[in-house]
């Protein structure tokens, strides 16, 4: 029975992993065609689908996380993948003003390239139950540099949508209500883009601590 | 006897240790650490060594105890582990600071024109219903800082200073938070009815939380011990932790008085910060008053929301 479990669980996240990977496959192949045909205008148009399809899956992993299907903390998924939604549904899906801007590229590259090494990495986890070198390098690696670009351009976007947040009303409560509540979407954004200040450095030393211990425990082996 | 005081690291903490006589305490020890190091004993964490290795948990010293309570047969030598624990405040100091912000920064709110600096000029029409919710919550802060100095019993326990800022922070920007919303000039206050019905659960829950401090502090009082004791009497024949309980309703009737999201907001942490401590409590409860070896068996009892925990 336990062996049956562990069966459908490694089946259930292989399959998982390996979705999600097309659906940024997707993401990062629609970027390129567009901009190489018709500028960073579009990028955002053209891969919207499979951006929204894709990212909003993700929510699955903090289910992952806590169910215990697999073992990272929910405390370093669940900023990460909140901050994502956010941008993805509360500031492009929300605001199409800001998807024509240059950032948008920026944005959808990094986190292309970055979720496609580390789906292929759980994929090939959970599919054989091990990971080529090459790929494990890649995923301790790569967010050296896919983590500045993607978080600049995470927070350039919230700061360009400012002003088409405060123009509209859009998501805010405003008094008097009957549950004397009030809640403005501008302020809320500038503290989501405060918190990015120490939630940054927190999440670059954690990959850094992840890199070291990874590589070199490969290296032993 | 000589004691040899090292850190975790096994540095040595006092050069060339402490000699101190065969009938000295843990707590005389204390005092001679504090001499040479100026970290006053309430600061001071020291363990016995364990093997490096063991997955044991270290054991701490009691400063009633003799250290002869600690030495191996009739041994003349003594090592312990010194670990600083930074700046210690008792806890009527932490108490006092956490309460007396909000009992100082809702009125604020409530008498002074601050909501002209939120963008809302001219008159503000004060209900009826914010000037009792001003007296509530008032009462209630000062009812907490006066049991903090006449009703609580604290151990010879300390809390470190960051607690002061961090319970400080809680208390004082849920307070603000809510003083705002009950007190803002767009508010709509309830009914008269509902206003009355929540007010006057929320006195009653009040004076009951009163009570079970009261209850809780004669606990203490038989030889002034610390220990554990089953709490017999009022509410705590029904619940572990009758005192959260009272605290918690007290809350919800604030809250069905003013309904406003942000009480509602506080009284769910309060209440999910309460029943971790709650569950605590009981287990450990249980644990103790197992029935066996002529212990009482701890009765069945909720542990702190009747009728669903």
């Amino acid at each position: 029975m336990a062996g049956f479990f562990s069966l459908l669980r490694r089946l259930y996240l292989s399959l998982y992993n390996w979705t999600v990977l097309f659906g940024w496959c997707q993401v990062l192949y629609f970027v390129l065609k567009t901009l190489n045909e018709s500028g960073h205008q579009y990028v955002y148009n053209a891969a919207e689908k499979p951006l929204l399809y894709a990212q909003t899956a993700a929510v699955l992993e903090i289910l992952h996380g806590l169910v215990g299907l697999v073992r990272s903390p929910v405390t370093a998924t669940l900023p990460q993948i909140s901050s994502r939604l956010f941008l993805v549904w509360g500031i492009l899906w929300s605001f199409p003003e800001t998807r024509s801007h240059v950032l948008v590229t920026s944005l959808l590259i990094s986190w292309s390239i970055t979720e496609i090494i580390r789906y292929s990495f759980f994929g090939f986890k959970e599919t054989f139950g091990f990971t080529p070198s090459w790929l494990l390098w890649l995923r301790y690696s790569s967010f050296l540099v896919l983590y500045p670009t993607g978080i600049s351009s995470e927070v350039g976007l919230i700061y360009i949508a400012l002003p088409f947040i405060k123009a509209s009303e859009k998501y805010c409560i405003r008094m008097p209500n009957k549950l004397n509540s009030s809640f403005d979407y501008f302020y809320a954004a500038i503290v989501a883009m405060g918190i990015y200040v120490p939630g940054s450095p927190h999440l670059y030393t954690y990959m850094l601590a992840q890199r070291k211990k990874a590589l070199s425990k490969s290296k032993r082996e | 006897m000589k004691v040899t005081v090292v850190s975790r690291s096994g540095r040595e903490v006092v050069k060339g240790g402490i000699e101190l006589s065969d009938s000295a305490t843990v707590a005389d020890l204390q005092e001679a650490i504090h001499k040479r190091t100026k970290k006053y004993p309430s600061r001071q964490r020291l363990t016995l060594p364990v093997q490096p290795g063991s997955k044991e948990r270290p054991v701490v010293l009691n400063y009633k105890k003799s250290l002869k309570d600690y030495t191996i047969g009739n041994s003349e030598t003594l090592t312990v582990v010194f670990k600083d624990l930074g700046p210690q405040v008792s806890y009527r100091t932490l108490f006092f600071c956490e309460y007396l912000g909000p009992l100082l920064l809702y009125p604020v709110f409530y008498y002074l024109p601050v909501y002209q600096y939120f963008g809302y000029k001219g008159e503000r029409v004060i209900h009826p219903v914010q000037t009792y919710a001003l007296y509530y919550w008032c009462f209630h802060y000062a009812k907490r800082i006066l049991e903090t100095f006449f009703v609580h019993c604290f151990s010879h326990a300390t809390s470190p200073l960051s607690n002061v800022f961090r319970n400080c922070a809680y208390y004082w920007t849920f307070g603000s938070y809510i003083a705002y919303y009950v007190n803002h000039p767009l508010y709509t206050p309830v009914n008269d009815l509902q206003m009355k019905i929540g007010f006057g659960f929320g006195i009653l829950c009040q004076i009951s939380n009163f009570y079970c401090h009261i209850i809780l502090k004669n606990l203490r009082s038989p030889g002034g011990e610390g220990g554990y004791q089953i709490p017999r009497g009022f509410l705590f024949n029904i619940v572990t932790c009758a005192n959260y309980t009272t605290e918690i309703y007290q809350w919800l009737g604030f809250n069905i008085a003013t309904q406003t999201v942000a009480g509602y907001i506080f009284l769910v942490v309060a209440t999910f910060i309460m029943t971790n401590w709650a569950l605590a409590k009981h287990r450990r409860l249980k644990k103790l008053f197992d029935g066996k070896e002529g212990r009482p068996r701890y009765p069945r009892r909720w542990v702190i929301l009747p009728p669903f925990l």
